[in-house]
C-alpha cells in the first residue's frame, strides 16, 4: 500500500514540485524582467516627453500641418504625447515578449516566434493605414478647395474621390503587407481603379462630347465674356 | 549680409560703375510687349530731372523667353531733344540679369535691393514693367522725396478704375490702414521709391524663401517700412493702367501669396500693431488731377456662382472657424437672386479678422484655410461691384474709405482674441 502511494502520489508530486521549483527561477525572472520593462517604459516615456517639449516638436507639428491632422484624425493629444506614449508601449512590449521567453516553456516559445515574425508586418500595416488616412483627408481637402477656385461644378465629387482613392491605396498597401489575399486585393484594387479611370473616359467621350467641345472651344478661341478686374 | 545673387558679369558692372546716387529696377517676366516703353520713361526721367546724378538701370528678369531682356538692352531714347531741352550727354548706366532664387518678383526685388546696396545708391525706386501709362514724372515723384525731402520710403497714389486693385481695396488697405495707422493707399502698388538706407534694411531680414519672394513683397515693403518707424509718404502719380499680371498666376494663388504675407507680418508686428490706436494721413506730394481710365468687364454671374460653389463645398472648413453668425449670413446670402447679393462692410471685415485669428492659432493647415478666402473674395467683389455700378469715383473712395472705418472699430476685438 505504501510503495503504491509512493508511485502513485508522493512521487507525482515530487516530480512536480521539482518542476515547479525549477520554473520558480524562470517565473521570478520572467516577472522581474516584466516589472523593469514597465518601469524602463514609464521612465523613457517621460524622458521623451522631455526631450520633445525641449525641441519644441508640438510648434513644429502645428507648423507643417501635422497637429491639425490628428486633430482631424480624432486624436486630441499633441504630437510629443503620442510619441512619447508610443515608446513607452514599444518598450513596456518588448520587455513583455522577453519576459515570457525567458519563462522556457516551448509551447509560449513557439507561438512568440510566429507572433514576433509578424508583428512588423502588423506594425508597418498600421502605420500605413495611419499614413493613408491623414494623407487622404489633407489631399482630398486640397483638391475640394483647388477645385472650388477653379470654378469645377463637381469639387466636393473630386475631392471625395481622391480622398477615397488615396485611403483605398493606403488599405491596399496595408492589406498586402499583412498576406491577406495578396494578389488578389492588387488585381481587385486595379481593376476597380482603372475601371473607374475608364468608365470616366467613356463618358467623357460619348456622354459628355459637346461639354469637351465647348471646353476646347474655350480654351482655344477664349470665353465669350470674361473679367477683366486686375486685382493687385 | 553677404551677396549672395550677384553674378560675376554683374560684380563685373558693380566694379565698373563703383557707387551711385540713383538706381530704378524694373523686375519682369515675359513683358517683352509693355517694357520698352517703361525703359524709356525710366531714362528720360532720370535724364530730365536728375542729369547731375550718376544713375543705374537694374532690370531683374526671371527667364523670359519672349525677348524681354533684349528689348531692355536695345532699347535708349536715340533723340532726347524731342523729348528734352536740355539733357545730359552721359545716359544712365544699365544693367539687365536673371535674378536666381524663387521663381517671382520679390526675388528679383532682392537683387536690385543687392546691387544697390553694393553701389551705396542714395536712392531707389522700382516699377513694374507692364506698366502702360508710366511718364518719366513717375521717377521724379518716386525719387525726389527721397533726395530732397529725406523719406524712406515713397508709396504710389494712384487713380485707378473702381473695380481695379480690388485685393487692395477690400483687405490690404483697409486692414494695413487700421493695423499700422498710416493711410497709405496702395500699399501693394508695385511703384515704390525708398532710400538706399531702407533698402540695406530690406537686405537684413531673413525672408526671401517665404511668399515675400513671390506677390508678398510689396506689403511686406510697405509694412516692413511703417512697423519699424522708417520716413514714409506718398505720390500722386496718375493713372495706373498695366497688363494683367502673370496670366499663368491665378487668382487663388495671387491672393493666398498676399494675404499670407499680410498675415505673417501681423505675427511679426504685432507688439506694433497692437499699440497702434486710429490712422493718420501720410505727405502726399504731386499734383491730383482727374484722369480717364479704361473701362473694365466685370462677368458677376461668373463671380456669384463661384461664391454659391464655395458656400455649398467649403462651409465644413469656415464652420471650423468662423462664427455660427457668419455661416449662417452666408447661407443666406447664397440662395438670393443676383440683384439681391450683398455681403455688408461688417460681415466681411468679420471674415477677414476670423481668417486673420485661425490663421495665428493655426486651426487648419494655412494654405488650406487661405486658399478658401477665394469663393468669398469673389463674392464680396461681386457685391461691391453691384453696390457701385451706378457711382462714381469718389463715391466710391467714400465706400472704401467707410470699409477702412469698420476695420479700424474692429481692431480691439481683434486684438484681444488674438492671444
Amino acid at each position: 500500500m505504501d510503495s503504491f502511494l509512493q508511485r502513485v502520489i508522493v512521487e507525482p508530486f515530487n516530480r512536480f514540485l521539482d518542476r515547479v521549483l525549477q520554473f520558480l527561477p524562470d517565473l521570478l525572472s520572467s516577472i522581474l524582467i516584466f516589472i523593469a520593462g514597465i518601469l524602463l517604459g514609464l521612465l523613457l516615456k517621460n524622458l521623451f516627453l522631455r526631450i520633445f517639449s525641449a525641441i519644441k516638436m508640438d510648434k513644429f507639428s502645428q507648423k507643417y500641418g501635422l497637429a491639425e491632422i490628428l486633430q482631424k484624425s480624432g486624436i486630441k493629444e499633441p504630437l510629443s504625447v503620442i510619441l512619447s506614449r508610443f515608446i513607452g508601449w514599444l518598450t513596456i512590449i518588448s520587455f513583455s515578449i522577453l519576459s515570457l521567453h525567458s519563462l522556457n516553456v516551448p509551447a509560449v516559445e513557439g507561438i512568440l516566434e510566429k507572433f514576433i515574425l509578424y508583428l512588423p508586418n502588423v506594425f508597418v500595416a498600421a502605420v500605413i493605414l495611419f499614413l493613408g488616412y491623414l494623407l487622404s483627408n489633407f489631399f482630398g481637402r486640397a483638391a475640394l478647395i483647388a477645385s472650388v477656385n477653379a470654378g469645377i461644378k463637381i469639387s466636393g465629387l473630386i475631392g471625395r474621390s481622391v480622398k477615397l482613392t488615396i485611403f483605398l491605396l493606403a488599405v491596399t498597401m496595408a492589406l498586402e503587407q499583412l498576406g491577406i489575399g495578396k494578389g488578389t486585393i492588387v488585381i481587385a484594387f486595379a481593376i476597380i481603379f482603372g475601371g473607374i479611370v475608364l468608365a470616366l473616359a467613356i463618358a467623357f467621350g460619348l456622354g459628355g462630347k459637346d461639354a469637351a467641345k465647348e471646353y476646347l472651344e474655350k480654351k482655344i478661341k477664349g470665353e465669350e465674356k470674361r473679367d477683366d478686374i486686375k486685382h493687385l | 549680409m553677404a551677396s549672395t545673387v550677384i553674378g560675376n558679369e554683374i560684380q563685373k558692372w558693380i566694379d565698373e560703375i563703383k557707387e551711385a546716387d540713383i538706381l530704378v529696377g524694373i523686375p519682369s517676366y515675359n513683358n517683352a510687349r509693355t517694357i520698352g516703353h517703361v525703359v524709356r520713361a525710366v531714362q528720360a526721367g532720370l535724364a530730365k530731372y536728375f542729369p547731375e546724378r550718376k544713375s543705374v538701370l537694374v532690370n531683374s528678369d526671371g527667364g523670359s523667353t519672349d525677348g524681354t531682356t533684349e528689348i531692355v538692352q536695345n532699347t535708349t531714347i536715340e533723340d532726347f531733344q524731342s523729348i528734352l531741352l536740355h539733357h545730359r550727354v552721359e545716359p544712365a548706366f544699365k544693367i539687365a540679369t536673371s535674378y536666381h532664387g524663387i521663381p517671382g518678383k520679390g526675388s528679383a526685388f532682392k537683387t536690385i535691393f543687392e546691387i544697390a546696396d553694393a553701389l551705396n545708391v542714395k536712392a531707389c525706386a522700382v516699377v513694374d514693367s507692364d506698366l502702360r501709362s508710366i511718364t518719366p514724372e513717375w521717377i521724379e515723384l518716386l525719387i525726389k522725396p527721397v533726395i530732397e525731402g529725406e523719406f524712406d520710403y515713397v508709396a504710389p497714389f494712384y487713380h485707378r478704375h473702381k473695380y481695379d486693385g480690388t485685393i487692395t481695396n477690400s483687405i490690404i488697405y483697409p486692414l494695413t490702414r487700421a493695423l499700422y495707422g498710416k493711410r497709405v493707399r496702395q500699399p501693394i502698388g508695385g511703384d515704390f521709391g525708398f532710400s538706399g538706407k531702407l533698402a540695406k534694411f530690406y537686405l537684413t531680414k531673413d525672408v526671401w524663401e517665404t511668399d515675400v519672394a513671390r506677390y508678398g513683397i510689396d506689403i511686406w515693403m510697405t509694412t516692413t517700412a511703417i512697423a519699424n518707424n522708417f520716413k514714409i509718404c506718398q505720390s500722386f502719380l496718375g493713372a495706373k493702367i498695366h497688363d494683367p499680371k502673370d496670366p499663368a498666376a491665378d487668382l487663388s494663388a495671387m491672393l493666398y501669396q498676399v494675404v499670407e504675407s499680410a498675415f505673417d507680418l501681423m505675427e511679426i508686428y504685432s507688439e506694433v500693431w497692437k499699440k497702434t490706436k486710429g490712422s493718420e494721413p501720410v505727405p502726399t506730394f504731386g499734383f491730383q488731377y482727374a484722369v480717364g481710365l479704361e473701362p473694365v468687364q466685370v462677368n458677376l454671374d461668373r463671380m456669384i456662382d463661384k461664391f454659391r460653389l464655395g458656400i455649398k463645398e467649403l462651409m465644413g472648413i469656415w464652420k471650423e472657424f468662423l462664427s455660427a453668425q457668419i455661416t449662417d449670413f452666408l447661407c443666406k446670402a447664397e440662395g438670393l437672386p443676383k440683384q439681391e447679393f450683398y455681403l455688408p462692410d461688417e460681415v466681411w471685415v468679420d471674415i477677414i479678422c476670423s481668417f486673420a485669428l485661425a490663421a495665428h492659432k493655426k486651426t487648419i493647415n494655412k494654405e488650406h484655410l487661405l486658399k478658401s478666402i477665394t469663393p468669398l473674395y469673389i463674392g464680396r467683389t461681386a457685391s461691391f461691384v453691384l453696390e457701385t455700378w451706378d457711382s462714381t469715383a469718389s463715391d466710391v473712395e467714400e465706400k472704401i474709405e467707410q470699409l477702412c472705418k469698420i476695420f479700424e472699430d474692429k481692431k480691439s476685438q481683434l486684438s484681444e482674441k488674438w492671444e
